[in-house]
């Protein structure tokens, strides 16, 4: 495959503070999830993508051109930014066809992509209500709408999923993982690890400013796997759970909560260990008030990978 | 494609730029702050209108003269300056803030067609503030039943008029390009407009051509202190030299404002 997006040894620091440190990549068509934390550069690297920012060292190319002040180049570029900022008083329609319009498309051809891409993303009935009263899931939407509304050969987006609904988010994942498909080359940030999973195999892993992984993402849930991870269960007999869950053998420890009403279990295998907790439950007869895991995010990860 | 296409399709991306700055300028406390201003303005034409009404009032002072006094000093030295300097410096920063700069960026148009467009916004939000406002005074301290005056007066309305746009062509350039380059632009400009030009535009020599007000002065058809106290040393410029120097000096603000907004990068805070 060739490479859309060459990095090689590029560092970009505001001060005193490095932001990406030295790191080389190839990004190819197809999609490529983005993953780290909070704070791990995963925003300045896209900023970089899209000629927000000028390397401080080190260079970048799309399709083999430098990005910073390169305009020509942007007509292949599509960028969904992670923050919620709009011209709020246009509607939505105004919204698009004014960003559309920068493309050089005659009239005709903005109303007709306006009016593709309004239905494309469910906001017909919304086209002419001002962005300011759109929900949190329709400006969501409208950011992504205008991102690849000049059907743009590359398409980066910031976490694009965050604030969307369920069904919003499931129609998301797979318009994303079509646009793969058809050979654009899709770069999505996200720090949530199943998000990403959902929509590519193909992942560059940062951690302060570093690729700290690069490749599949099944090779990240393996090294996830191979650390205990801990589960947060609040239900109606934790005694009674926790009795039948240190019979197994990834389960690793069980700790009570102060409270009495709920436990933490330390498992080697969580994937294996949700998936028979249900069963688990109905067997026993037991309600499940809550389930969360405080290692289900990357910051966890990212301690046990440089650890 | 042909240069003539190349300019229409600039020119049309001018305007959405202009079009989408106005939704963030145009609808801001700072409007409201330049209406009070505007409403004082016309509040004393109102009260010179009422003194002049009544004749036992004896007022010491014409139509032309009050219209003269409100003009240098309520407009030239006060409206115009404070509404190019709040959307002036405004341009960048305010899309900066709201973090909408990110949609002008990644489109394949140059930065200085972004800055031609957002000053293209500026000129017509300040034309539309403080042009009425003229009027609107001219009209309440001119209309009565003979209309001689205000007919021989008109003459001198429309030469307001393009001084006015004048001023707001080179403050609204030099504002532009403060608020693209410095950060606390806003000082910077309130610095520069009530401290620099308060000051060297009453001293005598060769640096009270160092400000834009000396030549709105030079060109002013009233009478005012300032241009009252530079006649008196003999240093007006020449009329056709101030409004060449007026546009020359707003090209090249614009043409600087337009360069640092190609090389500077934009920290949107996260």
């Amino acid at each position: 495959m060739t490479s859309v997006l060459e990095g090689k040894g590029l560092s970009k620091w505001y001060g005193q503070v490095i932001a990406v440190n030295n790191i080389s990549f190839n990004i190819s068509t197809g999609v490529t999830g983005l993953l780290g934390p909070n704070g791990a550069g995963k925003s300045t690297l896209m900023k970089l993508f899209t000629g927000q920012l000028r390397p401080s060292q080190g260079e970048i190319r799309l399709f083999g051109e430098k990005i910073w002040n390169n305009y020509p180049l942007f007509h292949r570029v599509g960028f969904c930014p992670e923050q919620d900022a709009f011209y709020e008083r246009m509607t939505g329609e105004q919204f698009l066809s004014a960003l559309l319009s920068m493309h050089g498309f005659a009239e005709s051809e903005v109303a007709a992509r306006t009016e593709a891409v309004l239905e494309k993303f469910d906001l017909v009935d919304a086209r002419n209500k001002k962005i300011a009263a759109y929900s949190k899931g329709m400006r969501q939407r409208i950011k992504m709408a205008q991102a690849m509304a000049h059907d743009p050969d590359v398409l980066v987006l910031d976490e694009p999923l965050a604030g969307m609904d369920p069904v919003v988010r499931r129609d998301t994942i797979r318009q994303v993982r079509a646009w793969g498909r058809e050979g654009k080359c899709v770069i999505v940030s996200s720090h949530i690890l199943h998000e990403i999973e959902a929509m590519t195999s193909t992942i560059l892993l940062m951690h302060n400013g570093q690729v700290l992984a690069e490749g599949d993402v099944h090779q990240i849930r393996d090294l996830i796997d191979r650390h205990p991870h801990n589960i947060f269960i609040r239900c109606s007999d934790p005694r009674r759970l926790a009795e039948k869950l240190v019979g197994y053998p990834d389960v690793l420890s069980v700790r009570f909560h102060p409270d009495g009403g709920a436990l933490t279990v330390e498992s080697r295998k969580p994937d294996e260990f949700y998936d028979r907790l249900p069963d688990l439950m109905l067997q026993h007869d037991l309600n499940l008030e809550e389930i969360t895991s405080p290692d289900d995010n990357l910051q966890a990860v990212f301690h046990y990978l440089v650890k | 494609m042909s240069a003539g296409h190349n300019l229409a399709d600039g020119w049309r991306n001018v305007r959405t730029i202009a079009f989408l700055t106005l939704d963030t300028l145009f609808w801001s406390k700072k409007t409201i702050f330049v209406m009070l201003i505007s409403l004082f303005i016309l509040g004393l034409s109102i009260l010179g209108r009422l003194i002049m009404s009544y004749h036992w009032i004896r007022a010491p002072f014409t139509s032309a003269q009050v219209f003269a006094a409100l003009m240098s000093t309520a407009v030239i030295h006060f409206l115009v300056l404070f509404v190019t300097l709040f959307y002036g410096t405004a341009l960048v920063s305010e899309e900066v803030e709201g973090k909408t700069l990110t949609y002008l960026f990644v489109r394949p148009i140059p930065k200085p067609t972004v800055m031609l467009g957002k000053y293209l916004a500026l000129i017509w939000i300040c034309c539309l503030l403080v042009l009425p406002t003229i009027l609107l005074s001219y009209l309440i301290l001119y209309i009565r039943r003979d209309m001689s005056q205000f007919l021989e007066d008109f003459r001198v309305l429309g030469i307001d008029f393009g001084i006015v746009f004048l001023a707001i062509l080179a403050y609204g350039a030099l504002f532009g390009l403060i608020g693209a380059w410095l950060k606390h632009s806003v000082l910077a400009g309130l610095v520069y407009a009530f401290g620099w030009e308060g000051i060297v535009s009453y001293l005598p020599g060769f640096t009270r051509k160092l400000t834009i007000t000396h030549y709105i002065q030079s060109i002013f058809p009233h009478e005012d202190s300032a241009s009252a106290i530079a006649m008196l040393i003999g240093q007006r410029t020449d009329a056709l030299e101030s409004v060449v120097t007026l546009v020359l000096l707003t090209l090249f603000l614009l043409a600087t404002a337009s360069l640092i907004l190609r090389e500077k990068e934009y920290i949107l805070e996260q």
